[in-house]
């Protein structure tokens, strides 16, 4: 659509629309080429007033342009966004509610472990997200994925009533807690992803053959589990959300049990701040932990010889501080190597699923030179790792499909932790 | 020695404190100032409020000089000047100009409170239009509409919607001849945005500037307040030409955070002009023989240790006379001067 006609001419400045007729008259092509506005006429001081305006928008003013965040933003690194150029495009009259930009953001807060301003996107992106869904502005979809979990109950728009399908033929027992009728020690909140997904499966199927291993008495909840609403409250579907929780701590409260594990770190995070201020409080642990815990009781014994790599997921690193138990586990499995990526822990590069970006994917690619998870692959593969361990269920197809599209088919795979200690503890595989 | 007498010349904040200070350590104090009233510039230029605790200048300086003027120590004069000073530590012998005639005093040792000056912006260049365009003020201009809260357009009496501030006019330049950086006007171009939302809530406020340097708590006090809560607009890079346009001032500078060029409409631009010595503090320069930088400053040439005396022994210097300096450096300066020529008029040894 665009075209570079002069070398000085930075290309995204040139609008030139394919095909025009206007009054009659075709003027498709460099008829109708313009060039974007290069002076700042005036500065529109609303656009920032609204922002700020709103609950949680508060510290998108307090920007003072020092650019910290940008050296650290995911998105940065793969197009033109960053977190103090959005705050300076919105002080230059930019309306963020109707823009494209509103919508990159991964909430990955790396921006706001390095601003000394506490400006906190993590809240901004939210609320302002929550306008612009009030108002319709939702890239496609997304919107498709609210009304997906809306109606479903899971974002992939599965059949809530076979949310545990995938425990079928397995060897041991995932029991259901209401078939149970009785405390456990365990409930396993098994997420959308480790329920439905191919890939999701394989780790869940691991999982539970390690619980069971350990002996642990878990069940969960099937069907009458549904998506933790983390990832909608990000994108702006507060109501969603809401809704979401709602039925999920009624369920919850109906049962009996010590420690809620969660696979999802989404999950977690909203077990742990957001579910407490609805009523909803638990001893939730995510599995990483749960299962470092018991290293010694894992009986580790056959031997992985691979180079293996980790990524943190955001929401269980920055957002919620644990950093050790996954590579605790990946550094007791029999003859495996853990090599490091240059971006680790506090600074750990996003895998874009977060904040809304595990459904967004396509309008990513229209404002983006890469995937995020293309960019974190290419760093994996860069280690000499042959397996990119990961312990978050949104990243087990983001990253088996950006291994793919960056060519590195059979150089690089991509497995669950639980895959791993299955392996390594000489459990049966499907 | 000759006379146990301290001379102030100047009754600034930083001459009123220094003659307050001596005459409460027991000495017989003489504050000779030109103007008819004391207070220095905080008076004489109409200030608002104190930068940085916002405290009503007025009121300020009022007990200051309640606090000299009732010491039976102090004796002030104003309408004064120097005009003319012999002899050397402990035994000055200073002649002062009144317009009831002339008068010769005894003095140990001397304290320059001499001051600033706000630096003129139609000076050196028209870069800014100041004596073209009636809406192109200064820092001094706002400070008295702040005061008689009364903050709105000279050219047409009306409200504005949009004030810009220029930061650095008449500082940090190799051409003008001042290099040095006058340190308080960022701050206090952030204060004045404050009270122009505090008073004029619908206008919205630009502050152009190079690098802000709020330091110290005026980071917090002034700068952060005045962006998170009064939200005025910083906006790095500098406006190099004012140009009028349909009524209105149109500020053309590079929006440098954007790249792109700038050229926005604005209803008045307060220039923030830096200090220069005034002229006071030149002319007893000359009289007294003390050594000035290439500014004109009045130089402390002992070094980070000694900030007050002056290349004159007896003679000390403080406050802005020395160089830029904000209302508590002065105060500061003051206070290390009074106590050191107190020392020094009481025969004790004071090594610097």
């Amino acid at each position: 659509m665009t075209q570079r006609v002069n070398p000085k001419v930075e290309p995204e400045r040139v609008i030139e629309l394919e095909e025009v007729v206007l009054e009659g008259m075709d003027i498709s092509g460099h008829w109708n080429r313009m060039f974007e506005q290069r002076v700042i006429w005036d500065y529109d001081v609303d656009a920032m007033d609204r922002i700020i305006d709103l609950d949680g928008g508060e510290s998108f003013g307090w920007c003072y342009q020092c650019a910290q965040c940008v050296a650290v933003c995911p998105v940065d690194h793969v197009g033109s966004y960053g977190p103090r150029k959005l705050v300076r495009w919105v002080q230059t009259g930019m309306d963020l509610f109707t823009s494209p930009e509103l919508w990159l953001c991964t909430t990955c807060a790396n921006c706001l472990r390095v601003c000394p301003k506490e400006v906190n996107l993590m809240e901004v992106m939210p609320a302002v997200r929550k306008e612009a869904v009030m108002a319709g502005h939702v890239p496609a979809e997304l919107q498709d994925v609210f009304e997906k979990t809306a109606r479903y109950g899971n974002p992939l728009g599965k059949n809530p009533k076979r949310r545990h399908a995938w425990t079928k033929g397995l060897e041991v027992e995932v029991p259901l807690i209401s078939d149970l009728g009785r405390k456990v020690e365990v409930l396993w909140w098994v997420s959308d992803y480790p329920a439905y997904h191919p890939r999701g499966i394989d780790a869940s199927r691991a999982l539970a053959r390690v619980l069971h291993r350990l002996g642990v008495d878990f069940a969960i909840l099937g069907p009458e589990e549904r998506h933790d609403g983390d990832s909608m409250l990000r994108a702006g579907e507060e109501g969603l959300f809401e809704m979401l929780a709602e039925h999920n701590i009624e369920v919850l409260n109906r049962y009996e049990f010590d420690v809620l594990l969660t696979t999802d770190p989404h999950a977690y995070n909203a077990f742990l701040h957001e579910y407490p201020k609805r009523g909803g409080t638990y001893n939730v642990v995510h599995y990483s932990r749960f299962l470092a815990d018991r290293i010694d009781e894992l009986g580790l014994t056959e031997e992985i010889s691979q180079k293996i790599t980790f990524h943190d997921p955001c929401y269980l690193g920055r957002h919620n501080g644990e950093y050790d138990a996954p590579r605790e586990l990946i550094s007791a499995l029999p003859g495996a190597e853990l090599v490091e990526m240059w971006r680790i822990r506090e600074n750990g590069y996003c895998c874009g699923g977060g904040g809304g970006g595990m459904w967004l994917d396509g309008h990513a690619a229209d404002h983006q030179r890469m995937r995020l998870s293309e960019k974190r692959v290419l760093e994996a593969v860069e280690t000499g790792a042959d397996t990119l361990c990961v312990v978050c269920p949104y990243e087990v197809s983001r990253f088996e499909d950006a291994v793919k599209s960056t060519n590195n088919d059979g150089r690089l795979q991509v497995l669950d932790i639980a895959e791993l200690l299955a392996q390594a503890m000489g459990l049966p595989t499907d | 020695m000759g006379s146990d007498r301290l001379l102030v010349i100047g009754a600034g904040p930083a001459g009123l404190e220094a003659a307050r200070l001596a005459a409460s350590l027991g000495s017989q104090v003489l504050v000779v100032e030109k103007r008819d009233v004391a207070g220095g510039m905080p008076i004489h230029e109409n200030y608002a409020a104190l930068t940085h605790g916002f405290r009503d200048a007025g009121e300020a300086m009022a007990e200051l000089i309640g606090a000299v003027t009732s010491h039976p120590n102090v004796e002030l004069r104003t309408s004064t000047e120097v005009t003319a000073v012999e002899g050397s530590v402990g035994e000055f012998t200073v002649t002062l100009s009144s317009g009831t005639g002339d008068d010769t005093v005894e003095a140990g040792a001397i304290i320059l409170a001499t001051g600033f000056q706000h630096f003129d912006p139609g000076r050196e260049t028209q870069q800014y239009g100041y004596y073209e365009f009636p809406d192109v003020i200064t820092l001094a201009d706002a400070e008295a509409m702040l005061k008689a809260h009364n903050f709105v357009r000279p050219s047409n009496g009306e409200v504005p919607e949009r004030v810009a501030f220029i930061q650095c006019v008449g500082s940090r330049d190799r051409q003008i001849g001042n290099e040095f950086c006058s340190k308080v006007c960022c701050g206090i171009s952030s204060k004045q945005a404050i009270e122009v939302r505090q008073q004029v809530p619908d206008a919205r406020v630009f502050i152009f500037y190079i690098d802000m340097r709020m330091y110290g708590y005026w980071e917090n006090e002034i700068y952060w307040p005045a962006q998170e809560q009064y939200r005025v607009n910083y906006v790095k890079g500098i406006v190099t030409e004012i140009l009028s346009k349909n009524g209105r001032l149109l500020v053309r500078g590079e929006d440098t955070t954007m790249g792109r060029p700038m050229e926005v409409p604005m209803d008045i631009v307060v220039l923030a002009v830096g200090m220069e010595p005034s002229l006071g503090t030149r002319k007893m320069a000359e009289m007294l023989g003390v050594a000035t930088n290439k500014y004109g400053y009045i130089e402390t040439p002992h070094g980070e240790l000694d900030t007050v005396a002056t290349s004159v022994p007896g003679v000390f210097a403080v406050g802005a006379a020395t160089g830029p300096a904000d209302l508590d450096d002065s105060i500061s300066s003051a206070g290390a001067a009074a106590a050191k020529a107190v020392a020094l008029l009481r025969g004790a040894e004071v090594t610097v």
